[in-house]
């Protein structure tokens, strides 16, 4: 009797406590990160006052506004999405497409980051048009800041914070699974959630092999040779560099995630799983 | 403004009537159902990791449904006069469920851990290790000297460490443990200091704050927890401080545990502010754990846990919440299935939001 009676009132109180518990949020004026739209926070898509000299604010003020009208998605120029999700870890030491001898954002060293060339202007040495097209050059006051947050190392404290709390995976490609890209293609970029253990990075955890769509043959598939390393700077981004820039063809990237060796975090966290993606490269026009 | 307040104030009146009306205190659910301190079944004070010999009598003897007679004694750890080891294994197999999301079932090693204690003099110095070994490479958790006082009422702890801040749950993913980034899973290199005396328990660390990686900067974690252990209730209150170059982040939190009869009720609620985080954005959080362990017949524990996240107290309407039920089946020694699900429930506009886990666990520990 007085085991039931405690199981009664232990039973009342567990279901009293769950009720008033508090429910899961409606999301009304949010976006999908939670934060408000109107205010423009971490992901929002408008401006939020003067741009300061960290990347929350770069990205809530410049990229995620400006910049991402067009790189966003599978078909961002350059592979390079500056959305809040992806414009880290394709910006920090990943090399430029337009000038594969500078890094997008060399941490320490504005005048040598090609995306600071890049909305600095045609006199700084860049390929193409300056940033962002057909727009207005950014202030003077918003670049000071962009140098300042470069100078400053390019840090991305809460990212690394947030990054602590998810699961290891592997957060977006460029090329995207099943996109399309124009030939020659000099570099393929994977990147992950979290930092990843560079010792692991070899042969036998990332493969890029050309691929027959036209077959189901098991051997249809044809290696190719490939340089993989994480970017200089930002262990997050991993980087596939073939031996000759990929012509015309259809390709797929394996990163093995499961069994003795599998890619890991900084933890020994495995992906847990494969995980593979294929884009075609077509010829230039 | 007026309804966030209500809920957090009913939120806490609900807490003191689920603990205070008995009494508290608080540590994962076997503590409670036991009315004993973390220390008294792991090597480590503040509990997790190797067993003491008394914990491993305990996890043969009376936590199974079944004890397997063997001609063998029963294992104690001990493999000399002066090293003891142990272990825990976790393989499972899980369905992850999402919307708009492919869903995902696989079988995956979770973690297999060897622990290991060199008595280097016995009672009052000891060495100890706990390595991770798989999944994926070796990965050191936890190493330390520990030296006790003679009368066993204060201890100093020195290497990397799990750092003490309320209840220490098996489930890393934890909103209570997210929300911190204080886990198993971000162990620090610091010094820690413990005060153990009749029912009070007090520990106080301080660290790198760096989570084990390199240090970027002067600033150092300060982690303090209080706790007084009752027989059938226990309560704490825990605080930390990380005061690093891009802001400091700090976490207060009360926690408790009470026992009715066969149910082991854990419960803690904590608010962060990580000013690190700029613009005033997503920098306060709470978050809340409310768990019932119902053991249902020895070797039977049905979980029950209930959480609650408000990511950023700035905003309104963006809060998660989590369920759990969870079925712990130990039918022989050394040996534990587990089973059940994780229901994740949260904004709309957010399909991560609303996963759903399905998973059967084998644990094999020793």
């Amino acid at each position: 009797m007085q085991v039931g009676r405690y199981r009664f009132w232990g039973a009342l109180v567990l279901l009293g406590c769950a009720a008033a518990a508090g429910c899961a949020g409606n999301g009304q004026g949010l976006d999908q990160n939670g934060q408000p739209i109107s205010s423009g926070g971490t992901t929002g898509g408008t401006t939020n006052g003067p741009v300061t000299a960290d990347f929350q604010s770069i990205q809530a003020n410049v990229f995620t506004p400006i910049c991402s009208v067009c790189h966003i998605g599978a078909s961002a120029p350059e592979g390079l999405q500056l959305d809040a999700a992806h414009s880290y870890n394709l910006l920090v030491g990943v090399p430029s497409n337009e000038q594969p001898n500078l890094l997008r954002v060399k941490a320490g060293d504005p005048d040598n980051s090609y995306m600071v060339r890049k909305i600095e202007g045609p006199n700084f040495g860049i390929s193409g048009m300056q940033m962002p097209l057909g727009e207005k050059p950014l202030s003077q006051a918003t670049i000071n800041a962009i140098r300042q947050w470069v100078t400053n190392g390019a840090p991305n404290a809460p990212a690394a914070a947030a990054a602590a709390g998810q699961m290891f995976a592997v957060q977006t490609t460029a090329p995207l699974d099943q996109a399309t890209v124009k030939a020659p293609l000099a570099r393929i970029l994977v990147t992950f959630t979290q930092d990843v253990d560079a010792s692991l990075v070899n042969d036998t955890t990332v493969a890029l092999e050309r691929i027959d769509p036209t077959s189901t043959a098991t051997g249809s598939a044809q290696n190719m040779s490939a340089a993989a390393r994480l970017a200089p700077g930002n262990p997050a981004v991993l980087m596939i560099t073939p031996s000759a820039q990929l012509g015309p063809g259809v390709y797929r990237v394996m990163v093995r995630g499961a069994g003795g060796g599998a890619l890991a975090n900084m933890n020994a966290t495995p992906l847990g799983a494969n995980t593979s993606f294929e884009f075609t490269v077509e010829p230039a026009q | 403004m007026i309804g966030r307040y209500s809920q957090f104030t009913l939120r806490g009146l609900l807490f003191v009537l689920c603990f205070a009306a008995y009494g508290v205190r608080a540590e994962p659910y076997l503590a409670v159902q036991l009315g004993l301190k973390c220390g008294q079944c792991h090597v480590n004070p503040t509990g997790g990791g190797l067993r003491t010999t008394f914990g491993d009598i305990f996890a043969q003897t009376v936590l199974p449904a079944q004890h397997l007679d063997t001609p063998l004694d029963n294992w104690t750890g001990q493999l000399g006069q002066y090293l003891r080891a142990g272990g825990d294994l976790r393989f499972d197999a899980s369905l992850t469920q999402a919307p708009n999301t492919r869903s995902v079932d696989q079988f995956a090693s979770e973690q297999t851990r060897v622990y290991m204690e060199a008595d280097l003099i016995p009672n009052r110095l000891l060495a100890y290790a706990d390595e991770q070994i798989a999944p994926g490479g070796a990965l050191n958790r936890e190493a330390y000297l520990l030296y006790w006082s003679a009368t066993h009422d204060w201890y100093l702890k020195a290497g990397q460490m799990y750092l003490p801040f309320g209840l220490r749950l098996q489930d890393q993913s934890a909103f209570i443990l997210t929300a911190t980034g204080i886990n198993m899973t971000t162990p620090d290199s610091g010094v820690e200091f413990g005060w153990e005396h009749g029912h009070w328990d007090a520990q106080l660390a301080v660290s790198n704050g760096t989570a084990g990686g390199a240090v970027n900067s002067n600033g150092k974690q300060t982690s303090t927890q209080l706790i007084y252990v009752e027989s059938v209730w226990r309560a704490g209150v825990a605080a930390n401080f990380n005061a690093q170059s891009g802001g400091a982040k700090s976490a207060y939190g009360i926690f408790g545990g009470l026992r009715t009869g066969p149910i082991s009720w854990l419960a803690q609620a904590e608010i962060t502010n990580d000013q690190s985080i700029p613009n005033g954005q997503g920098n306060k959080q709470l978050a809340t754990l409310l768990e019932a362990n119902w053991l249902i017949a020895r070797g039977n524990n049905l979980k029950i846990t209930q959480e609650f996240l408000n990511p950023n107290r700035a905003v309104r309407g963006a809060e998660e919440t989590r369920w759990s039920l969870v079925y712990e089946l130990t039918p022989i020694q050394f040996a534990q299935i587990r089973t059940g699900f994780r229901w994740n429930d949260g904004i709309p506009q957010n399909d991560a939001q609303h996963q759903r886990l399905y998973f059967v666990e084998l644990h094999g520990f020793f």
